[in-house]
């Protein structure tokens, strides 16, 4: 581009005001064949991302009637959120999603950050201990909730069994909601943990050594070294990782589908199951879309007030 | 204050590399010594290892009366200058600044006092509440040093701290950190790899290659007695002309370039056992100040041809050929400074309006009370 530029310069002895003309043509031919070659994917993404949203935003805030021919849209109406403000399940579920992404995402982050550590003192062998700890997150949660569920399962499970080989009787895990609500937390945070850690690490080979040695000679060790260096030079890293991992958590659907189908009861019922069993089970649109569109507008004000407090710490890192 | 002294240091990696074999140095306390030496030849190494970043090998260290092998860094009593300079990123000026003596856990008003005295010391006052990526180099490069200075500490270790400085400001600064070191008055480590750095301010200068120590004086002595060629080489700029050169009997004489050149008796005086060198072949060490244009028919001069002239106004850098083997130490001189490398290379430093242009055929008369002679085998320096 601006070598292009200076040599249009160059060639037309014209004044500078022509030359800026010509410029500008440029630009706009260029940015014409941008938006051709744009167009295309910019369809296809509006097709598969922006009518779905906008779709589920226009059902939320209409009165849907189902009828044998499919379903047809009222009026305008708030009617559906009024129904979700007013709904025990709904708050519960709201309740539990919440509580389920910060206690897993906690302790992805202090587990994920303490492996990161370990791993980034491996002088050899970091690649095979990489790929080995990747493995989790590479498995499809589908799959790795099935095996969940065989490890938790109630007459067979290889979990009971160590509880009762070490006397411990024989709890209940899936069957009974707190139990539940805990064994679906080790389920997610054995799958993302790494992902965390992996974050972590690029984070931490990539901070600058120096300052370690000047710490040292400053008198950091140990803890004060990790709380007053590390961590605050980590905290960008950390951020970015969290983020990600509430955007995921909030929205956490297939674990609880397949390892306890959002029960028992309604305990570990998230925002995405209540919404997928509103629409799909019971076939309330409205409703339904209603649940979907607050998760959203909740988890974007969050993510949102997570970035604005921890903006100023991720540029301080820099 | 503390003096600093090093016994049979080695360092020794578990591949079985010894970047630093058997250096034993000791600085007085008060003393500015310079360590330098070409890239790779172990100076920064040494340098943490009295800083305790690196484990030494073999030898002892102490500090003071303390040996401190085995004392991790920040029990060692000591500040350190890194050349990126290090600063915590996240911490303002002051808090970068007065970090060692809050881990000290000493009184916050005590702290914000020392901070604030060394921060005028160093011209920072205004800046104290800035982060260091809001600061220019030369700012940060005080920050690194008045972290260094706020603690008292008994010894100093510099790596290379104005080598991200440019030309101008590196001038400065060399005498702004001397004057501190000098109002501090404590043991100092500087490593650097410029000779000029070195040469203006230490007091005495270690000069290293391939981890061996090979001199360690005054930069006043290091410049007039070289052990060897490579010290001869690598102080000073331009750097002193080495040529192929041969004794004539009796050593009254030399020849270079296929001409005589008389060796006054006080040559042989002052380097007694050059009479063994007699008849033999023999490098000559020419400084370019002592080399200057002569008449067409002078003896005890060698034909010279000009290639470039740099006139500095003060005086004029002369590049010349002469017809003699010219010797160039590896490692001694940066490549970016050797302009010429053909055979019988030299540089000389002319009075300032002498008229010569590239292309003339001179002759040039050196200084031969001025000479240093150095075994063509081993380059060792003959006295």
């Amino acid at each position: 581009m601006v070598a292009t530029e200076t040599k249009v310069t160059e060639a037309t002895p014209t004044s500078k005001a022509a030359s800026k003309k010509l410029r500008d043509r440029n630009q706009i031919l260029l940015a014409r064949l941008g938006w051709r070659f744009t167009t295309p994917s910019l369809l296809v993404v509006g097709l598969v991302t922006i009518f779905p949203i906008s779709f589920s935003v226009i059902l939320s805030l209409s009165n849907v009637t189902l009828s044998g021919n499919g379903f047809s849209l009222g009026g305008f109406t708030f009617n559906n959120f009024s129904i979700l403000i007013h709904s025990s399940e709904w708050r519960y579920a709201l309740a539990f999603t919440i509580f389920y992404t910060i206690v897993s995402v906690l302790v992805e982050v202090i587990l994920g950050t303490m492996i990161a550590l370990l791993m980034e003192r491996l002088s050899g062998g970091r690649g095979p201990m990489m790929a080995l700890l990747l493995l989790p997150w590479s498995i499809i949660t589908v799959i790795s909730a099935e095996l969940w569920q065989y490890i938790f399962q109630g007459s067979y499970g290889v979990m009971q069994q160590i509880f009762s080989a070490v006397g411990l009787g024989k709890p209940v895990f899936l069957g009974s909601p707190t139990p539940a609500i805990i064994s679906m937390m080790i389920a997610d945070i054995w799958k993302t943990t790494p992902f965390v850690a992996v974050i972590v690490l690029a984070g931490l080979v990539m901070l600058p050594g120096d300052v370690f040695e000047a710490a040292a000679v400053d008198g950091c060790s140990g803890w004060v070294m990790f709380w007053k260096i590390t961590f605050p030079l980590l905290r960008p890293t950390i951020a970015i990782a969290v983020l990600f991992r509430i955007l995921q958590a909030f929205g956490i659907f297939d674990l609880p589908f397949v390892l306890t189908g959002g029960g028992p009861g309604t305990s570990t019922t998230s925002l995405a199951i209540l919404g997928y069993k509103a629409m799909f089970q019971n076939l309330q649109f409205g409703p339904g879309s209603a649940v979907a569109v607050s998760a959203t507008g909740l988890v974007l004000i969050g993510c949102l007030s997570f970035l604005k407090v921890f903006k100023s710490q991720v540029n301080s890192g820099e | 204050m503390a003096t600093i002294n090093l016994e049979n240091i080695k360092k020794i990696y578990p591949n079985g590399y010894e970047a630093v074999h058997d250096i034993s140095l000791s600085i007085a306390e008060g003393e500015f010594m310079v360590l330098v030496g070409p890239s790779g030849c172990g100076k920064t190494t040494l340098l943490r290892m009295v800083a305790g970043l690196e484990d030494i090998s073999h030898g002892s260290l102490k500090i003071g009366e303390k040996v401190v092998n085995e004392v991790s860094p920040k029990d060692r009593d000591i500040a350190m200058v890194f050349q990126n300079y290090a600063l915590y990123p996240h911490m303002t000026v002051a808090e970068n600044i007065g970090f060692a003596l809050k881990l000290k856990k000493l009184p916050k008003e005590e702290i914000g006092n020392k901070v604030r005295a060394a921060a005028e010391l160093l011209g920072l006052t205004e800046w104290l509440d800035r982060k260091p990526r809001e600061l220019s180099g030369g700012q940060r490069q005080r920050v690194a040093m008045g972290r260094a200075i706020v603690r008292e500490p008994s010894v100093l270790l510099m790596d290379e701290p104005l080598s991200n400085l440019d030309a101008k400001l590196r001038v400065k600064m060399r005498s702004e950190v001397l004057k501190i070191q000098r109002q501090l008055g404590v043991a100092t480590m500087y490593v650097t790899h410029d000779q000029t750095e070195a040469m203006t301010m230490g007091d005495r200068v270690a000069v290293l290659n391939s981890g061996n120590l090979l001199q360690c004086d005054t930069p006043q002595n290091l410049y007039d007695y070289p052990i060897d060629q490579f010290v001869a080489s690598f102080i000073g700029s331009p750097a002193i002309n080495l040529y192929q050169a041969e004794l004539t009997q009796g050593a009254k004489g030399l020849i270079l370039a296929g001409e005589l050149i008389d060796l006054p008796d006080s040559v042989l005086v002052s380097h007694p056992i050059l009479e063994s060198y007699a008849s033999k072949q023999i490098t000559v060490g020419i400084r370019p100040e002592d080399l200057s244009l002569a008449d067409e028919l002078e003896t005890n001069a060698v034909g010279a041809v000009v290639e470039i002239v740099e006139a500095l106004g003060s005086e004029l850098i002369v590049h010349f050929t002469i017809k003699a083997n010219s010797i160039t130490v590896e490692g001694a001189i940066e490549e970016a400074e050797t302009i010429m490398e053909s055979k019988g290379a030299g540089v000389a430093r002319i009075e300032p309006r002498a008229i010569v242009k590239a292309g003339d055929n001179v002759r040039l008369k050196p200084n031969s009370t001025a000479f240093h002679f150095f075994d063509s085998v081993t380059g060792i320096a003959i006295y």
